[in-house]
């Protein structure tokens, strides 16, 4: 059950005085003052219109900000609006701001608040990231309600993608969780989600949430939790996905060593499940997503794809070691090959999957294995874009139906491998 | 005269069959602490095999990169390589003892310095096949970041830190079993130096943009490249 | 009255009943005046202190007593005048005050003053009485009885015009633009006055006086009639008091107050309704945010408090947001609705919990304002929402499990109202005489609670000061009079609560609950930690010794 060596005196005080909750909202942050205020008004608005009548309560597990930002949620007020009669909401919605003290990192963030929503037996948990500046009231609902009528476990977001938007996940995360796990998640990378207490009290019985501090990686670990013990999932419109530019963001090598990391410690964790996984089911979708909106000029790839041929060669003898002869003749010949960049739906599958066994049966420093793979990746969404840039949706949604189907025939050429090592 | 040479010559054949009398029981026990040692030394080696395979030594040295280089040697594998050392370490121990019984004077002085120079050569070794795994690791590191960094001719570089490794190794193996110390010195000063002061050069004076992007890559303020410009996640 | 304290409504526990269904001496079915009279020891026992009577005016019983046919005698089923006088001079020997109805605002169409003003355009009582050729003027104004007017005009068949009823149709208002009214019902209090009356409930004060183009409710010269009268009681009757029923948020019943020159007390039903609404929520907010929103009041002037009376339970001020709640806690069941409002009693509303019962009148009592117990709610008394309009909440008080309840010996037949017999709260299970003999009975407990209260007078004369303790469930203030403090915690919720208080301007004081006497630790500067019960409440009397 609940860890209660996460929770401070102060903090079980505060608890003792919330008390039992219909709905929690759990909002992680750190050093982020400039968004964080209408995340909160957001999700109180949402509360207050949605669910009237439901005792809630705002849960901010804070790691030490130091830009006041736990002031700042506790202050957050909504606007006042109404005549003298509707001047206040049905329910007060609760709001409680602590610190926690243990390994920085969302993971444990994630695991207060999951303990805090046990111990306050919610029905239903919502995370809400803190960054995102396009947080609607409308959140909350989609969120929450299927999990309040039972319909789903884990509710995961839909965001409106550019088709330049995202190509970690939608070339390789998405197409991957799709064949491993068997299920079409278009995020697998939960950064708003809603899910149950069943699925909370779950995941607190998992002494280590993917073996330690994970940071963004412990979103994916999360994700395969849910796929891979039978929680019910879900996905549901939320619209664009909008965060603060002012951040300060590790770069892409930290950010992909990340994610493959997560991606292994989730394939080694979830084994027992994803070899013996059959084709991928489609996932309940509530709601519809509006447009997706450009994020600004299509960046041009000519230079990446550039790259790419290059590093092909200077790697050569690395991936060697990784990919199969056979693999490494495609991509080898695909860099060779003149005119525009093409890095097939297939190869790119079998180059992920071929890493993701290198890794797993360490052929080198695991490290080296994921960053050989960077290269391969910059190429492959090079690539990707040079052929589906200017396309509508329509087209690139069924670009991208086909490079899930690749992974997925990949797939059980992969499972056996796996098994082998 | 017929008669001193007979009564040398019995005199001397007679000194040959004591001394022979003598030897023949050494002899013996030499043979059998020769034979002995060699069984026990097989039997040692295959135990050492067994141990290593069952920890997974093998894929422990392919990891670190020393089973690549054993296969480009036409080496055995390392497990059998690891056996075989040990078996001819505890065989010669045998044979040397083997031959003190004998009591040949300078015999001994030369196993002695022999045994003197033994374990110089394994420490040689070692820092020998340390020098190859570090090289090796250095130089696929080097590579990949390189690579992954956009600092130009990411094979030269690789190559060359993967060289610089090596030479030392080299050098540091060979001064430790004292082979033309002063040669091998100065060969690698000069070796070295100029691998350096080249470096430096071509860093200083033709590498001013690298440099930069390398500590642009270290020090990011902003996202310089184009794979940098939009949203990974 | 022996007590010669001006203020003495400040303290008083009323108890509201209605003659009709209290006890019926005669065995005609009725309730009257002898009946009452020989039910007073109770009433004297239950530790009340002044009693409301409902109307016992003649009348056509078209809106239960409240449409008057003649304002100066009693209604033979109810008894003579002299029942009367006997019932309130033996009240008054058990220190009981008085409190009758008084109603301004409109009379019966069958009282001889409507008969007289409507039989021609000339008569000299036409003015008493406010009349129209069209039924446009005051367009706009809301119609109260929604659920069976149409209309503020009613058409008069007789001398052919409209006139005005803000009520039932059968109720015309009076039209106090005539100095002739005013004075008339000066006379009709002074009459009252005169016998013993304490003081009068008056009945739909702020529709008085009409004027065109506003809501026609709290005029300034309707302030301007309630303070001829007021000025005169206070002239020739030093000591009574004036009750105003006027049903708004508490910032436009201010106004009824004057500068203490107007009402004595008034009803706070936002308080009554917020009641209800802050313990099923499980949240102290709405209680807390009309508290602070009632405005001060003259220092001669009190709030009547209550928790449900002969009325519906109105919804009226309340969004619809919160409207829709209360009908889904509360009044599942469309039946029980009725214009704007639910007409239900307390313990068919509180589902026959006890605890919940025992919270609300725990509040009911320690809130501030002067409380008023409705008849049989201190037994637990049910409903039957199948009578027409509010009858539902008027049934036959329950005295023991026998004939009728022991409410009267006439045929069950012949009664007015049927008594209540169903299994839970029929007078069988739920009467006097089964609860005199139980000790831990609702009605025991009612007498202890009051016992209390009236032990007192931080509760009925102090401040209120609210503490905000982080635990939302629970509602806890202060209650200071004089030197007196009193710490009041109330558990809102139907499960256990623990709550941190911070007493730290208390510090150094020792909290004895006032039921039991126990002692509770000393107060300190750090939080108090209390435990309650679901439900639970606990009045401490704060010593410094």
């Amino acid at each position: 059950m609940a860890d209660e060596s996460l929770l401070s005196d102060d903090l079980l005080r505060q608890l003792v005085a919330v008390g039992h909750v219909d709905i929690l909202v759990g909002i992680p942050t750190l050093n982020n003052a400039t968004t964080v205020v209408e995340v909160v008004r957001a999700a109180q608005a949402g509360i207050g219109k949605y669910f009237p009548r439901a005792r809630s309560v705002i849960f901010n597990a804070d790691s030490g900000s130091d830009d006041g930002t736990p002031a700042l949620v506790r202050d957050a007020t909504t606007d006042d609006t109404g005549t003298v009669t509707a001047s206040r909401p049905l329910r007060t919605t609760q709001r409680i701001t602590t610190p926690y003290h243990g390994l920085p990192g969302k993971g444990s963030a994630l695991r207060m608040i999951f303990a805090v929503a046990d111990l306050l037996s919610a029905d239903a948990v919502v995370v809400l990231d803190p960054d995102v500046t396009s947080v609607e009231p409308e959140w909350i609902p989609a969120l929450v309600r299927p999990v309040l009528s039972s319909e789903a476990e884990i509710v995961a977001p839909l965001y409106s993608r550019a088709v330049s938007d995202g190509p970690l996940v939608t070339q390789l995360l998405r197409p991957l969780v799709r064949a491993a796990y068997g299920w079409r998640l278009q995020e697998p990378l939960m950064g708003e989600f809603g899910c149950s207490r069943r699925f909370a009290g779950h995941c607190l019985d998992r002494p280590s949430w993917g073996g330690g501090a994970m940071s963004d990686g412990v979103d994916l670990w999360m994700t395969g939790e849910a796929l891979a013990n039978g929680f019910r999932p879900s996905q549901t419109a939320l619209g664009p996905r909008l965060l603060a530019h002012a951040r300060k963001r590790p770069g892409l090598p930290d950010v992909f060593q990340q994610v493959m990391e997560a991606v292994s410690v989730c394939l080694e964790a979830h084994a027992g499940y994803w070899l013996t996984r059959g084709p991928a089911e489609p996932v309940p979708c509530t709601g519809a997503l509006p447009g997706a909106v450009e994020l600004g000029a299509r960046p041009d790839v000519t230079g990446m794809a550039e790259a790419f041929r290059r590093d092909v060669v200077a790697l050569h003898p690395v991936l060697a070691t990784i990919l199969s002869k056979a693999t490494l003749g495609g991509v080898s010949a695909a860099a060779a090959a003149p005119g525009p960049l093409v890095y097939s739906d297939e190869l790119w599958a079998a180059t992920v999957f071929e890493s993701l066994i290198a890794y797993h049966r360490a052929v080198m420093t695991r490290e080296h294995v994921t960053q050989s793979l960077l290269p391969l990746y910059l190429g492959r969404t090079a690539s990707f874009l040079l052929q589906y840039g200017s396309s509508g949706p329509a087209v690139v949604y069924d670009a991208l139906e086909s490079l899930g189907q690749a992974f997925e025939r990949a797939k059980p050429q992969a499972a056996a491998q796996w098994k082998k090592a | 005269m017929t008669q001193l040479v007979a009564d040398a010559v019995r005199q001397a054949s007679v000194n040959f069959v004591d001394t022979a009398a003598m030897l023949l029981p050494r002899i013996l026990i030499t043979a059998s602490v020769v034979a002995v040692g060699w069984v026990i030394a097989w039997a040692l080696k295959w135990a050492v095999r067994w141990i290593l395979l069952w920890l997974g030594f093998n894929h422990g040295c392919d990891r670190i990169g020393v089973g690549t280089v054993l296969k480009t040697a036409d080496l055995p594998p390392a497990d059998t390589l690891v056996g075989m050392i040990v078996f001819w370490l505890v065989w010669v121990g045998f044979l040397l003892s083997g031959v003190d019984v004998l009591g040949f004077t300078a015999l001994e002085g030369m196993v002695r310095s022999f045994a003197l120079f033994v374990p110089r050569l394994l420490v040689a070794i070692v820092i020998l096949v340390l020098g190859v795994v570090c090289a090796n690791f250095a130089w696929r590191a080097t590579l990949i970041a390189a690579v992954n960094a956009r600092i130009p001719s990411p094979r030269v570089v690789s190559g060359a830190v993967r060289a610089l490794v090596l030479i030392l190794a080299g050098a540091m193996a060979l001064d430790q079993i004292a082979l033309a110390r002063t040669i091998v010195l100065t060969a690698f000063a000069i070796a070295f130096g100029a691998v350096m002061l080249g470096l430096a050069i071509a860093f200083g004076v033709g590498g001013g943009g690298i440099a930069r992007r390398i500590l642009d890559h270290w020090f990011p303020e902003h996202p310089s490249t184009e794979r940098e410009e939009f949203r990974h996640l | 009255m022996s007590d010669d304290d001006p203020l003495w409504y400040k303290d008083a526990v009323i108890y509201q009943l209605h003659v009709k269904t209290f006890f019926d001496s005669d065995s005609d079915g009725v309730g009257d005046f002898k009946g009452l009279t020989s039910k007073l020891d109770y009433l004297e026992g239950l530790g009340v202190n002044t009693l409301w009577l409902l109307p016992t005016f003649p009348s056509p019983f078209r809106d239960d007593g409240y449409d008057i046919a003649d304002y100066y005698s009693i209604h033979p089923m109810y008894g003579t005048m002299d029942d009367f006088k006997t019932f309130l001079a033996a009240a008054h020997d058990r220190g009981l005050r008085v409190v009758t109805e008084l109603v301004l605002n409109h009379t019966s169409d069958k009282h001889p003053w409507f008969q007289e003003a409507r039989s021609s355009r000339d008569n000299p009582r036409r003015d008493w009485y406010v009349w129209s050729d069209t039924d446009d003027r005051y367009r706009g104004v809301r119609i109260i009885f929604l659920d069976t007017e149409t209309s503020n005009w009613a058409w008069d068949p007789v001398s052919k015009q409209y006139y005005w009823h803000r009520f039932f149709s059968h109720q015309p208002d009076l039209n106090y633009d005539n100095p002739e009214v005013r004075d008339e019902m000066w006379r009709v209090m002074e009459f009252w006055a005169g016998l013993g009356v304490d003081g009068f409930r008056v009945d739909a004060v702020p529709y008085l006086v009409e004027r065109e183009g506003t809501t026609c409710e709290g005029m300034p010269e309707t302030h301007e009639v309630i303070r001829f009268l007021r000025s005169q009681l206070d002239a020739h009757f030093p000591g009574r008091m004036l009750l105003a029923e006027a049903n708004q948020v508490p910032e436009l019943v201010r106004p009824y107050f004057g500068n203490g020159d107007e009402f004595h007390m008034a009803f706070h039903f936002p308080l009554m309704t917020r009641m209800f609404m802050a313990t099923r929520l499980e949240d102290r907010g709405p209680l807390t945010d009309i508290i602070r929103r009632t405005p001060a009041l003259p220092d001669t002037c009190q709030w009547a408090v209550f928790l449900r009376n002969h009325d519906e339970l109105t919804l009226e001020m309340v969004t619809p947001e919160e409207r829709e709640f209360m009908y889904d806690e509360y009044a599942r069941d469309p039946v029980a609705r009725l214009n704007l409002g639910i007409r239900r009693r307390l313990a068919p509303l509180l589902d026959g919990d006890r605890r919940r019962v025992e919270l609300m009148n725990g509040l009911l009592m320690s809130l501030p304002g002067s409380p008023i117990v409705y008849y049989g709610d201190e037994i637990g008394m049910g409903d039957n929402v199948y009578l027409g309009d509010r009858n539902g909440v008027r049934t036959p008080m329950q005295w023991s499990g026998g004939w009728n309840g022991g409410f009267s010996s006439a045929d069950p037949e012949r009664l007015a109202f049927a008594m209540i017999s169903n299994p839970v709260y029929g007078y069988q299970a739920v009467n006097v005489l089964a609860q005199e003999r139980t000790g831990h009975s609702l009605l025991n407990w009612m007498r202890r609670l009051i016992r209390v209260r009236r032990s007192t007078r931080v509760f009925s004369r102090g401040t209120l000061t609210l503490l905000d303790p982080p635990n939302q469930r629970v509602l806890a203030y202060v209650r200071a009079y004089e030197r007196e403090q009193v710490l009041v915690v109330n558990n809102l919720a139907g499960t256990v609560q623990a709550v941190e208080l911070d007493l730290s301007s208390l510090a150094g004081a020792i909290p004895v609950e006032m039921f039991g006497q126990s002692l509770f630790p000393r107060i300190g500067t750090e939080p108090y930690l209390l435990t309650l019960g679901p439900h639970a409440f606990y009045w401490f009397r704060l010593r410094r010794l």
